[in-house]
């Protein structure tokens, strides 16, 4: 049998309290003396002080959450600043690649993980991969965007280039292409790349980075660099790599012509080459004869000029790289551990040391005055910049 | 309501009731910023919503987003203050709200980060 109900006002055992009962006048309420009656806003008070609790207690726990997982991250590295710039230096298994400069950017790749720094303040961001990419390649970067492929674990072969707009803060899915055959280039607005059209063959591609429409430059393997309105890649390598000629495209007027290339020493090795305005720099060299050449050469006229020459077992160790008028290259001593990073203006002057750095230097990187290389020590992969004087 | 009712759930006095009231603003204020940070790391293109069912929401549009998860909420506290009485009500809102919090910090810190 269910228990009667019983409410606040129950009446203690044995006494009865029916409705009709008559029982005298009502007793008079007795005057409130303490408790939430008199003093309201101490319960109130009380009430948020224990819902604040609750709350920090919640914002401990995400914090936490937060500075864990961040500990946790493969791709930060240890940065330090130095009296000319950075220090970057891998921080876990992962060694640093594939680096590149552009304006205030300071960009490279860590693993699968596209990273980059803002020089003016060192503070990183993890740019790439997506949550559905687990493969990336090398990143580009002009004077404001950043450009790079990634790629889902079974993706067939099918890549989607991203970009990242250093103004906005803000990543957005440029393309999707087919086979990556070369490595994205960006400048200005304009990025280029080589990869399978449509009917399977290679082709190159100019893109626009504000509305992903795309152009194409030739249907033709290459491997391209955009700068302005040109686009270069060299054509038909040799055994050691250096090109017969450069295929150069002017977008903006429509025109294609190519490049031999000038005072080229036999047997030599190609390093690699860069593009800046109307100047293409390369570099080659020859290990056998100990002789090294950083060549900049016009590219309407194909006036050519030996920016750099290094002798008596020394070697070039890494390919130029060249942003206005200045020319950045790594060379090696003969039987040396160290690199020097040196630098020369093609306005005049003699080449200067930008650099001794302890360990050998993979690439090099310019943008305006800033000078960035990547170099290796060991296991050790680290990033350093600094400013060329002028 | 029987005793053995009120054995199984507790009931709230005036004070725990003024405790619920007070996580209910609160997690009603945590819903709206967990949804505006939401919809700018959207924006910013880094992050992806893995809630299945807002992930629908946002693909619909910001609207159809914003009128579903404040609604939802909504109706959840309603929910909860109708059961205002109940200690299970007043347990239940303190969980959402420190969860709610956790999430909010969480997406703070990384949209400062960034």
């Amino acid at each position: 049998m269910p228990r009667p109900l019983t409410g606040e006002g129950e009446t203690p055992a044995g006494e009865s309290r029916s409705p009709g009962a008559s029982a005298g006048p009502p007793p008079l309420a007795p005057a409130l003396s303490s408790g939430a009656g008199t003093r309201p806003h101490v319960s109130e008070a009380r009430a948020l002080l224990l819902t604040a609790l609750v709350l920090l207690a919640g914002v401990a726990l995400g914090a936490a959450g937060f500075f864990v997982e961040r500990g946790m991250s493969t791709w930060r590295p240890e940065v330090t600043r130095t009296a000319t710039g950075w220090r970057i230096v891998q921080a876990h298994r992962a060694p640093l690649d594939g680096m590149v400069l552009g304006g205030n950017d300071l960009v490279w790749g860590c693993g699968p993980s596209i990273v980059l720094m803002d020089l003016p303040s060192g503070r990183l961001k993890l740019l790439g991969p997506g949550p559905a990419a687990r493969a990336t390649w090398d990143p580009s970067v002009s004077q404001r965007y950043v450009v790079w492929f990634e790629a889902a674990p079974a993706s067939a072969g099918e890549a989607t280039a991203w970009v990242y707009d250093s103004a906005t803060r803000r990543r957005r899915q440029l393309a999707t292409l087919g086979d990556v055959l070369s490595l994205p280039s960006a400048s200005g607005y304009r990025a280029a790349w080589c990869t399978t059209t449509q009917d399977g063959g290679p082709g190159i591609v100019a893109v626009d980075i504000l509305t992903g429409g795309q152009v194409p430059v030739a249907a033709e393997y290459g491997e391209p660099i955009i700068d302005g309105d040109l686009v270069t890649w060299p054509t038909r390598t040799g055994p050691t790599g250096l090109p017969a000629a450069w295929v150069l495209v002017d977008l903006a007027g429509d025109r294609r012509w190519s490049l031999v290339p000038a005072t080229t020493l036999r047997n030599a090795q190609f390093l690699g080459y860069d593009l800046s305005g109307r100047i293409l720099v390369w570099a080659e060299t020859d290990p056998a004869s100990g002789r090294g050449r950083v060549v900049a050469q016009n590219v309407d006229d194909g006036a050519a000029s030996v920016v750099a020459e290094v002798t008596d077992g020394a070697s070039l160790s890494s390919a130029p790289t060249i942003d206005g008028d200045l020319v950045v290259w790594a060379e090696t001593p003969a039987a040396a551990t160290r690199s020097r990073v040196m630098g020369r203006r093609l306005g005049g002057g003699p080449s200067f040391l930008v650099r001794d750095v302890d360990g050998r230097v993979l690439s090099t990187a310019a943008a305006g005055d800033t000078v960035a290389w990547l170099a290796q020590l060991g296991q050790t992969t680290f990033i350093e910049t600094a400013q060329a004087p002028r | 309501m029987t005793a053995w009712a009120r054995r199984r759930t507790p009931l709230l006095g005036p004070f725990g009731v003024r405790v619920l009231l007070w996580l209910l603003v609160e997690l009603w204020v945590l819903n709206v910023a967990d949804l505006l940070l939401t919809r700018y790391s959207l924006s910013l293109g880094f992050a992806t919503e893995s809630n299945g069912v807002m992930d629908y929401f946002f693909r619909s549009g910001t609207v159809q987003a914003v009128a579903f998860k404040l609604g939802i909420v909504t109706v959840g506290t309603l929910l909860l203050w109708r059961l205002r009485h109940y200690r299970t009500a007043l347990i239940a809102a303190a969980l959402l709200t420190g969860v709610f919090a956790a999430v909010v910090a969480y997406q703070a810190l990384w949209v400062l980060s960034f």
